[in-house]
């Protein structure tokens, strides 16, 4: 860090950085979810689906996120796994439309919790039951149970129910990462 | 501009370059950091330079630790440094056929591509396009398109190349992009439009009619940028090329309104295309000579240049017109560019009168040793042409050579000067003694083995024939103490030849062979075992068909056969005779300007056209056992140039039956032919056993069919027949957009020109390096003579081609070159017949009214004796 950047720190001018893995299974809504989250003018008009990855930053009140958006399409998946050490958080969505892959969800956040990179470290992780807007979404306690949540001993989480579109849910769910992230530094 | 960051490392380091010890292993474990946040620009992009260093040097990065390297590098998209961001693009261009997973930066670039920085938007472009394959590229397509026509000049020029690249891999989807690539045709800035024509010609280039219409449209709305003109300039000559079209038309006379272009770069590209067009007339040539003439005496060195290189190329196409020039190109002799000064005298040299060679040699001497070893080749060049032109100034040129050959430089430099000396010997009898004395004194002193070997075989081959043999031997024997293995082999054959030749050597060639059956190396020792058993037999047949002549089977079939016959073994011995002969890189004489610069390294190892005939009839169930293929033909053509069907034939001539191949193109786009084959009607007793269709013929992809004959077997001598040959076919018309055909078809046909077989078909060309042992060696048991009056040749050059072609085999001794002012010659015509009979020919012809022909024919089997005979007569 330059003199510059430590001094802008010291002095409260500078947010403390943080990197967070936005992971999931394609379709469930990441890249809008991030896109919403970006200051307006930085927000694209319209999401294709992503191919690889691709960083986007965002701001907080009292944090700078720099946010890996993942590509959760099959074939991708395993690439995953290159930027786990990176991540201090990591944001998992689920589409609440999509009952049929729910398992498949399921079982990629099991290989997740199970990696060496992960498995043994103290991150938060945030669940958007994404889509809620859905007429036959199911309710984020109902995907709470699917994917078995109560089962994470050892990491804080918290689940919240979202509409990526319009734009609801997501704040409650980032001031929520937001503490958790700030009472882990200090 | 990256070294500046790191004074530390360049201090450091030896010498100038920072990079000269970098350890591939210590770089990637400094790309650990890549991972740290946050992102230390800075020295991010100083190990980014190591590894391109390192990937540019050759390095070899195995997929894991390349894998590895990449991802790590993705993490740096954090990063918003101009730089940095750069550098990860190169990075990624570099990396991507090295490491797995590239596309996982994919969304990555397209966000760049697509985004408010336009630094970005070009490079990204160009690394996008590395890492996406032909599945992946309708996912991007979108943003290609509208990058072609962005209003950047950057980022259309990025897409367009780009798109280039990608019609390699991805023509049908590229294809879809044209509309964009016009619209950035009609760009305001040069570049686009230049990077806009290139798409669009290399998406049309097979299709010429598309073609001829793209330059009409151009030519007519005019362009901007002269990258462009000069671009549409090479389209429209290849195009006159390939239609041969006359140079009335328009396409000539585009080229001919370029002369007079506001651009020098366009005057120049049209100048150039006009001279070196086949056949143009004074008139036609005069502009263009006159435009080059003017950029000789231009103040900017690279017109100048230009123009002089420009005019030695085609000098000896168009002397008249280049003479005109004289003037200007004495002025650039003293040119202070050395390589304009010397394409100038070269120029000169080949146009030149003989007068004039002896003060533009002396003016080369001057500062030869000033210039590159590219333009020394080019000084030789000019002087093998000359030596052509002017056989009496052999003694002026060889002894400039010498003084060549004694000074320093490359192999290829010296290459061409040793590969003058030898066409100036075998042209020039009288000049052969010296010129041999000159390459001895080179072999003594010379570390390109290529050409000691090279040398020492023309030494075997013409040394015992000279009037004092003995002076030679020294020289070769020195070798034998004193080189690499590959020359000393090279140095015991030459040694055998004189053996073989000069009774009175002979006893001390045993003497000096016995020496080398002692040495290190395996090759030189059997050689010299071979050759001294060989040489005590003492007998002209063996040293014919094992010292002088050789084998002359194709080595890659030999090697096949072998093979075979060991995964068989039988009782019988091997049979020489069951291996294809080699065919023709043999010697033959070329009439080019410049041998020098065609006469390439021989490929050792690369299969010979026939090899890979050999293979691919092999490959057909029905052509089996027929034996090795014993000859090729060139193709002919069957049908007119510009037919709706293209069909041309090779003829295949095995021991006892003959393959047709009939390669057949469809130039209709709304036809797909399919069970193609070609009858034949033979005027004579030839049996036509099998035909094999080509399935499919598609539009513009060559297809072949074939034709399994057998030769009459009680008529030996019916060696000619002609073919009328048709081409039948089920027809099914297609959509010509998709390819797509209807369900049904139609039988059609299609009447071919008539096929001939000649005697030609069943000699294969052998050549014979000395004629007189091997005529000896054939002896005269089977001998006939005969003579014949050709009463409407008029010179014997005109007989001798004749002749050469008729039979089709190989001249030797260099006799096909009759000498001038001669009114008798004889020829030497070596060959084998069809089931493995050598067969020699001698013709002496004589110069009367017309031309008489005493033609003496040699064979081991009396049969082919009379064939040949007949045929002439
Ligand atoms: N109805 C509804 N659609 C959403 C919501 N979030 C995202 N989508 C849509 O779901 C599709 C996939 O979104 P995307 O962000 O590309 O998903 P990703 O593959 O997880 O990045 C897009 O068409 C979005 O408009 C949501 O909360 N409600
Ligand atoms: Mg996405």
């Amino acid at each position: 860090m330059g003199l510059f950047d430590k001094l802008a720190g010291w002095l409260g001018l500078k947010k403390k950085e943080v990197n967070v893995l936005c992971l999931g299974l394609d379709n469930s809504g990441k890249t809008t979810i991030i896109n919403q989250l970006k200051p307006s003018n930085a927000q694209a008009q319209d999401i294709v689906p992503t191919i690889g990855f691709s960083i986007e930053k965002f701001k907080t009140s009292s944090l700078s996120f720099t946010v890996f958006d993942m590509s959760g399409q099959g074939r991708y998946r395993n690439l995953w796994e290159h930027y786990y050490k990176e991540g201090q958080a990591i944001i998992f969505v689920i589409d609440s439309g999509d009952k049929l892959r729910m398992v498949v969800a399921k079982e990629e956040l099991d290989t997740l919790l199970n990696h060496p990179d992960i498995k043994h470290r103290r991150i938060p992780l945030l669940f958007f039951a994404n889509k809620m807007d859905l007429r036959d979404a199911l309710s984020a306690v109902k995907v709470s149970q699917l994917l078995c949540l109560e089962n994470i001993k050892d990491k804080p989480w918290h689940i919240c129910a979202s509409d990526a579109v319009k734009g609801e849910g997501l704040l409650e769910g980032v001031d929520w990462l937001q503490d958790q992230i700030r009472a882990m530094k200090t | 501009m990256i070294k500046k960051f790191d004074k530390k490392d360049e201090e450091s380091g030896s010498g100038s370059n920072p990079f000269q010890h970098l350890e591939k292993s210590a770089v990637l474990q400094e790309a650990r950091i890549f991972n740290e946040t946050p992102i230390n620009p800075r020295r991010c992009l100083h190990i980014l330079t190591k590894i391109i260093y390192l990937l540019n040097q050759g390095e070899h990065f195995g997929t894991t630790e390349a894998t590895e390297a990449f991802f790590a590098m993705t993490r740096l998209f954090q990063s918003n440094d101009q730089t940095l961001r750069r550098m990860c693009y190169l990075t990624i261009k570099e990396m991507a056929n090295i490491s797995e997973d590239v596309i996982i930066v994919t969304s990555s670039l397209t966000k760049d591509m697509t985004g408010k920085e336009d630094v970005y938007r070009g490079p990204a472009i160009r690394a996008l396009c590395r890492i996406t394959d032909t599945t992946m590229l309708q996912a991007i397509e979108r943003y290609m398109k509208q990058a072609i026509v962005d209003k950047v000049p950057s980022v259309s020029s990025s897409a367009l190349v780009s798109s280039l690249h990608m019609v390699k891999m991805s023509f049908d989807v590229v294809k879809r992009w044209v509309n964009e690539a016009q619209e950035a045709a009609s760009s305001d800035n040069i570049m686009v439009q230049y990077h806009a024509l290139g798409l669009l010609y290399h998406l049309r280039k097979n299709d010429r009619l598309a073609v001829t219409k793209m330059l009409n449209k151009f030519t007519k709305s005019g362009l901007k940028s002269p990258f462009a003109y000069c671009m549409m300039i090479r389209i429209a000559s290849k195009l006159l090329e390939e239609t041969e079209g006359g140079h009335d038309s328009p396409l000539f006379d585009f080229i001919e309104s370029c002369l007079r272009n506001k651009h020098e770069m366009v005057v120049y590209e049209a100048a150039s295309a006009i001279v070196h067009m086949p056949n143009c007339t004074a008139r036609e040539l005069a502009p263009a000579v006159s435009v080059l003439q003017l950029f000789c005496s231009s103040p900017k060195a690279a017109l100048r240049y230009a123009a002089v290189r420009t005019l030695n190329k085609v000098a000896m196409k168009h002397p008249s017109a280049v003479t005109a020039c004289n003037l200007d190109l004495e002025n650039l002799i003293t040119d202070s560019n050395r390589s304009i000064a010397t394409l100038a005298i070269t120029t000169l040299l080949k146009t030149g009168s003989e007068s004039s060679v002896d003060r533009l040699m002396k003016q080369i001497s001057s500062f030869v040793s000033e210039i590159s070893d590219e333009f020394k080749v080019v000084v030789v060049q000019a002087i093998s042409a000359l030596c052509q032109k002017y056989p009496r100034k052999h003694s002026v040129m060889m002894n400039f050579l010498s003084n060549m050959l004694r000074d320093d430089g490359g192999f290829e430099y010296k290459r061409a000067i040793v590969d003058c000396i030898i066409s100036i010997i075998e042209e020039n009898p009288e000049s052969k003694e010296t010129g041999l004395a000159h390459l001895c004194e080179f072999i003594e002193d010379c570390e390109h083995t290529v050409l000691a070997t090279k040398i020492l075989h023309l030494l075997g081959k013409e040394g015992p024939r000279t009037p004092t043999p003995s002076k030679y031997i020294r020289f070769i024997f020195n070798r034998v103490v004193l080189e690499s293995e590959a020359v000393r082999a090279a140095a015991v054959s030459a040694l055998a030849k004189f053996g073989a030749q000069n009774d009175d050597l002979l006893p001390s060639v045993l003497v000096l062979m016995q020496r080398c059956m002692m040495d290190s190396d395996d090759e030189v020792r059997d050689r010299a075992t071979f050759y001294m058993n060989v040489l005590q037999q003492k007998q002209k047949a063996l040293n014919a068909a094992y010292i002088f002549n050789g084998l002359s089977v194709s080595v890659l079939g030999l090697e096949k056969s072998l093979h075979q016959y060991t995964l068989e073994p039988s009782e019988k011995p091997f049979d020489m005779k069951t291996v294809p002969l080699a065919t023709a890189p043999i010697t033959e004489h070329k009439t080019e300007i410049a041998p020098v610069a065609t006469s390439k390294l021989p490929e050792k190892l690369a299969p010979s056209r026939q090899d890979i005939y050999q293979e691919q009839l092999s490959a057909i169930p029905e052509f089996q056992g027929l034996g090795p293929l014993f000859k090729s033909s060139e193709p002919v053509q069957l049908t007119e140039a510009e037919t709706e069907y293209v069909v041309r034939c090779i003829k295949h001539t095995f021991a006892n039956h003959m393959i047709f191949q009939f390669d057949c193109t469809n130039t209709l786009n709304d036809q797909l032919l399919q069970k193609v084959l070609v009858q034949m009607e033979p005027s004579e007793s030839y049996e036509v056993l099998h035909y094999v269709p080509a399935a499919n013929l598609p539009y513009s992809q060559p297809g072949s069919c074939y034709s399994l004959v057998r030769l009459p077997e009680d008529d030996p001598t019916a060696v000619s027949c002609t073919f009328s040959c048709t081409m039948k076919y089920l027809v099914r018309d297609c959509d010509p957009n998709t390819g797509e055909p209807d369900d049904d078809g139609y039988d059609d046909e299609y009447v071919l020109e008539d096929l001939e077989v000649t005697v030609a078909d069943h000699i294969q060309k052998v050549l014979k390096p000395n004629f007189a042992a091997a005529w000896d060696e054939v002896g005269d048991e089977c001998e006939k003579e005969e003579t014949f009056a050709l009463a409407t040749v008029r010179t014997l050059d005109e007989a001798v081609n004749n002749i050469v072609s008729f039979l089709g085999m190989q001249p030797c001794e260099r006799s096909d070159k009759v000498p001038e002012n001669k009114n008798s010659h004889v020829l030497f015509l070596a060959g084998v017949f069809r089931g493995g009979h050598d067969v020699l020919v001698r013709a002496r012809l004589a110069l009367a009214d017309g031309v008489t022909i005493q033609v003496t024919v040699r064979s081991t089997d009396d049969n082919v004796v009379d064939v040949i005979l007949a045929s002439v007569g």
